[in-house]
């Protein structure tokens, strides 16, 4: 292209312009707005409106004269609502509001014209028109058909109405409505001036932001065009206007707020002038506020300039620069050194002292500067918030980093509690600030986030610490027992059988847990700050009971607790005495109870469990209550620690909980997995090796009992509880403080314990499984040894008298209490399904025991009677049970026996009793009958006519 | 790099990589369109040759910009940005030839080069009379004087003091 000429150069005398209508003749292109004229183009309206967006104002204006088409495009309203959106001072609500408001009392109007358009309608035609086809749409509509011509003039004279109305509107009562958006207040500024205000005095109303839009720009205008090209900062006449800082500031943030609407080419650069002659200004205020600060003139100087300050863009720098320059800042070091809080240069041991002294300081320090700040910045400017924020991270934050790590390097536990112990004195500390009159009312909310903030780069490591912490320690405890164990394992031998009640003991038990795990394991210090007392002590002896407990407070419901225990501590005696009055008198078989008198409060929960302890002495070496309860503690003390971050919203408030989920997943685990199964496995194990040939010690006494089956009926007791146990603490601590969600299902803490609780249903059915086993050894055991030949025969030996006395055998008596004071244990500590199988199969198998018992004993008719009532003995016990299906066995078995009452004589009837193969409901067949009755003393005497009889009856049925 | 050819509407034919005159967006859809390099010229049939070429320049000197940013209604003060140095020169030409482009620009859907035409045509009118205003736009007053003047008088405020 040849064409270098500049705009400049070009000839002013132009072709005429082109007549308009030969565009039409114009072939129409593919774009049909697209018209290319030679020899000259003309640009399509589009195009010229894209022009205007990048014309000054003051071109604009003149654009508007040049015809009538570019005023249309020039005067739009949208054009100019976006320039007083872009400076911040259009109200769209507002201009709704105004809109509807012309447009309702456009409708009054259009509704009064209608009115009285009909009337005179109807007085002029009367009656004779025709029935109006919609009389009630009269009232709100205008009837466009009906009056067509007429309507036309009205709406005309209405919509000039309305505009007048809307004129009125803005003309005469633009301050009666209160103001939507709050406007800067000013103070010290001379707001007789106009131009001072003029932004804040735009109003918002369709069809008039030009108007609005020109009173700005009239007023800020030549200032702004004034002040960007100004060589420097003393010659802008805004400066030489307005001689008070507060003025100036007003008109420079005015002037950075009209620089938003100033669109047109170059707006970049005069705005990025604008910006440093503002910081320039602001600078040189800051150094004047920063002079106050010096001399501690708060409040002339100080106010004075952090107003100016505020007036000119909000006050973030007075702000920053106040903030900045607090003396606590630089002078931490005055408030104390982390280091302080340990006592001694290598250990943990730690003074929450120091700390506590820190914050109190802190506390004092910054209530102090609160006033001052209330001194210096008018009440609608916050600046506690960035002040605390900044205490929160500088002075905080720094203080407790250092003393985190290196509690954490010394020593965990310690650790642990010092996060605690840190998080509940900064909050503290956050509740005895007292908000500035600046605050927000969500001050509290404020102060939370900064809380939040500051413990930010801790609770990861602490809620990891936590749980490993947890994990470690429980694993500890749990490998303590269980070496101790062993190594007592054989001096152990001796068991204790109990035949209290055991149900009442366990709801005894789960009811006084229940109120000591509502309670506060960790004494939250509450002001005036006290000493912390966190946790319990710790590593603990291990001790069989007397647990040491931290709860100080102990519930005054206490009293009310059952009275008929004897070895209930009462809450108030609390010297050592409690270990005279509170520990049982069973003695303890290895004699292991050693009082610690230094650790004085305890509690019923402690005793109860003492006391139960002593119970359960029988199953020490499987596992222990204690070690589950000592757990469970540790685990609701490491949750009420991680609990106090799940308060946190947000992020670390959900991490918190999972952290705290797991601490439960990992307690089941440990106590479950590890400690009850493998309890559970070993008694099991213990009852699989049961031989009852082996030992004879219960040979003589009334009461036999087979050992590791009670052991392990106490085992299901005892896991039972702790089953209870657990679900008592997930309730309370988890469920009850929202840690966790007991709806859903797919929550891996209430998956772990339906496994836990799946566990020990499994440990409990094979250990019963096994125990049936066991005891029905025991029972033919029993049989073998005690059933005398003469018992059922009693004519065998010669002794020909009668039996002395009538009733069951000695035999019949052992085996019913042996089974007897079985199956009552398990009563109340398994499920009912559980017990009812377990009582079904104990019939069973004692039933088959019996048979297989009678089918090697003679009878004879004398016998009989023994072996009758024996029976009858059984099947009372078994009615005892409950159970239908076991009574008819044992019915079935009473009316069997009745053969061998049956006289040698009537061997007719004895066959018809053997073949009737519906007589024992299909209990007994033909043949087991038959078996049966060969038992008889007689059987060898009467077999051929029984027989013959009977073989003989059979054919005939046939 | 294919080529194709641009035939002018005073039947110039052009050769031009795909990618330059792709600038167009215009010429872009129609080639994915067809789908595939054509072989004939492409008419464009309101363009003559030497505002063609002009066109064509552009566009090879802006051939790697980056697309503009989709957001049309963003701040219009984006839009706004002042012309650069290379454009400025080459938009260094008679009116005739700057309307000749814009028309061209907007025709070819060339929202770049249509912008820095619009905006040296703003440049141009700048500080204009009404007059000279309308001598540029080439467009006829279609006011009485007492019109005018009303408009005058209703705009004071933004006459330069």
């Amino acid at each position: 292209m040849d064409n270098n000429q500049r705009f400049s150069d070009r000839p002013t005398s132009l072709p005429p312009p082109f007549p308009g209508q030969n565009r039409m003749s114009l072939p129409v292109s593919l774009h049909s707005t697209k018209l290319v004229v030679r020899p000259l183009p003309s640009l399509p309206v589009e195009i010229i409106a894209t022009i205007l967006d990048y014309v000054p104002v003051s071109t604009l204006m003149r654009c508007a004269r040049a015809s009538k088409k570019l005023k249309e495009m020039a005067y739009d309203d949208s054009r100019w609502v976006n320039k007083l959106v872009a400076m911040g001072v259009w109200n769209e609500g507002e201009a709704r509001r105004r809109f509807e408001d012309a447009l309702k009392k456009k409708r009054i109007a259009q509704a009064k014209l209608a009115e009285e358009e009909r009337r005179r309608r109807a007085a002029s035609i009367g009656a004779s028109v025709e029935p109006r086809k919609s009389i009630g749409m009269g009232d709100t509509l205008f009837d466009v058909n009906e009056h067509e011509a007429k309507a036309n003039g009205s709406i005309a004279a209405v919509a000039k109405l309305a505009q007048d109305v809307e004129l009125m509107n803005l003309s005469t009562q633009p301050d009666s409505r209160v103001p939507v958006r709050e406007k800067p207040k000013l103070v010290g500024v001379d707001t007789s001036d106009p131009t001072l205000t003029v932004l804040s005095d735009v109003r918002s109303a369709r069809g008039f932001a030009r108007q609005e839009y020109g009173r700005v720009y009239a007023a800020l205008w030549p200032y702004y065009i004034d002040l960007v090209s100004a060589r420097n900062h003393a010659d802008p006449v805004v400066f030489r206007r307005y001689r008070q800082p507060e003025d100036q500031a007003v008109m420079l943030r005015q002037l950075g707020v009209f620089s938003e609407s100033d669109s047109s080419l170059g707006w970049a650069e005069r705005s990025s002038r604008l910006n440093s002659m503002s910081s320039i200004f602001e600078n040189a205020v800051l150094r004047e506020f920063e002079g106050g600060y010096e001399e501690s003139d708060y409040d002339e100087r100080m106010k004075r300039y952090a107003n100016v300050l505020i007036l000119l863009n909000g006050g973030q720098g007075a702000i920053d620069l106040f903030v900045a320059k607090h003396y606590l800042m630089f002078e931490r070091e005055r408030l104390g050194n982390p280091m302080d809080c340990f006592t001694n240069l290598h250990s943990a041991d730690l003074s929450m002292e120091p700390a506590r002294q820190f914050f109190a300081q802190l506390s004092e320090a910054v209530n102090e500067q609160s006033s001052i700040i209330d001194r210096i910045f008018p009440p609608d400017v916050d600046v506690m918030i960035p002040f605390l924020e900044r205490i929160g991270e500088d002075v905080i934050g720094e203080y407790i980093s250092p003393l985190l790590e290196e509690c954490h390097d010394r020593d965990i536990e310690s650790y642990l509690k010092c996060v605690t112990d840190i998080y509940f004195s900064v909050v503290q500390f956050s509740k005895s600030i007292r908000p500035a009159k600046g605050s927000e009312k969500n001050f509290t909310e404020e102060i939370t986030k900064i809380v939040v903030r500051i413990f930010e780069p801790h609770y990861d490591t602490y809620l990891q610490e936590e749980l490993d912490h947890f994990r470690r320690l429980c694993e500890e405890e749990v490998e303590t027992w269980e070496k101790k164990i062993t190594d007592e394992y054989t001096a152990t031998e001796s068991f204790y059988l109990s035949n209290i009640n055991r149900q009442a003991d366990k709801i005894d038990f789960l009811a006084s847990f229940k109120k000591v795990i509502l309670m506060p394991v960790n004494a939250i210090p509450l002001p005036p700050m006290k000493q912390i007392n966190l946790g319990f002590p710790l590593p603990l002896p291990m001790n069989p009971f007397m647990r040491p407990k931290p709860v100080v407070t102990a519930p005054p419901s206490i009293t009310d607790a059952p009275a008929d225990n004897p070895y209930e501590i009462t809450p108030d005696v609390t010297d050592t005495q409690v270990h005279d009055n509170g520990a049982p008198p069973t003695p303890m078989s290895d004699g292991r109870v050693t009082p610690q008198p230094q650790t004085a409060p305890t509690t019923e929960l402690a005793a109860k469990a003492a006391i139960l302890n002593t119970r359960m002495e029988g199953i020490r070496t499987l596992f222990s209550i204690e070690l589950a309860l000592d757990l469970v503690h540790k685990a609701k003390a490491a949750l009420e620690r991680a609990g106090c971050f799940v308060r946190f919203q947000g992020r670390i408030g959900e991490e918190a909980k999972e952290q705290c989920e797991q601490i439960f997943i990992c307690l089941i685990n440990i106590l479950g997995q590890r400690h009850v199964k493998s309890g559970f496995d070993k008694a099991v194990n213990h009852l699989s090796q049961y031989n009852p040939r082996e030992l004879s010690t219960a040979e003589e006494d009334e009461q036999v009992i087979v050992k590791p089956l009670v052991q392990f009926m106490e085992l299901v007791n005892v896991g039972d509880l702790i089953q209870q146990m657990l679900d008592v603490f997930y309730e309370q601590e988890l469920v009850a403080h929202k840690l966790t969600d007991k709806n859903d299902f797919l929550n891996p803490a209430i998956k772990e314990k339906k496994r836990f609780e799946q566990m020990l249903d499994e440990r409990v059915a094979a250990g019963l499984n096994t125990g049936i086993d066991v005891l029905i050894k025991e029972v033919d055991y029993v049989f073998a040894k005690t059933q005398k030949p003469t018992d059922y025969n009693p004519g065998i030996v010669g002794d020909l008298g009668f039996p002395t006395d009538v009733g069951p055998s000695d035999a019949a008596r052992k085996v019913v209490s042996l089974v007897a004071s079985h199956t009552k244990l398990l009563v109340g500590s398994t499920d009912k399904n559980v017990l009812d199988v377990f009582n079904q199969e104990v019939g069973m198998r004692l039933w088959s025991s019996i048979c297989k018992h009678l089918k090697i004993q003679r009878i004879s008719i004398d016998g009989a009677i023994v072996l009758i009532s024996d029976i009858n003995h059984y099947t009372q016990f078994i009615i005892k049970l409950r159970n239908s299906g076991l009574t008819q066995y044992y019915n079935a078995l009473r009316e069997l026996v009745q053969i061998y009452l049956i006289d040698p004589q009537h061997a007719k009837q004895m066959a018809a009793v053997i073949a009737d193969g519906t007589r024992f409901k299909g209990i007994f067949t033909v043949e087991e009958v038959y078996e049966f009755v060969t038992r008889r003393s007689d059987w060898y005497q009467i077999k051929k006519d029984v027989e013959k009889a009977m073989y003989g009856f059979g054919c005939s049925v046939m | 790099m294919s080529q194709i050819t641009l035939l002018s509407s005073d039947n110039v034919e052009m050769k031009v990589d795909k990618e330059v005159a792709e600038r167009s967006i215009l010429i872009k859809n129609m080639l994915e369109d067809v789908g595939e390099t054509p072989d004939q010229a492409i008419p464009i049939p309101n363009v003559n040759e030497g505002v063609l070429r002009k066109v064509i320049e552009w566009c090879e000197h802006h051939r790697n910009d980056p697309p503009p940013p989709a957001d049309e209604d963003s701040d219009s003060r984006k839009k706004s940005t002042d012309i650069e140095e290379w454009d400025q020169k080459f938009m260094q030409v008679d009116q005739e030839m700057l309307f000749e482009i814009i028309l061209a620009a907007n025709y070819l859907d060339i929202k770049p080069l249509l912008d820095v035409g619009c905006k040296t045509v703003a440049n141009m009118i700048k500080g204009k009379s009404p007059e000279e205003i309308r001598k540029t736009f080439n467009i006829q007053n279609d006011f009485t004087p007492e019109e005018e003047d009303q408009i005058r008088r209703e705009n004071e405020w933004a006459e330069d003091r």
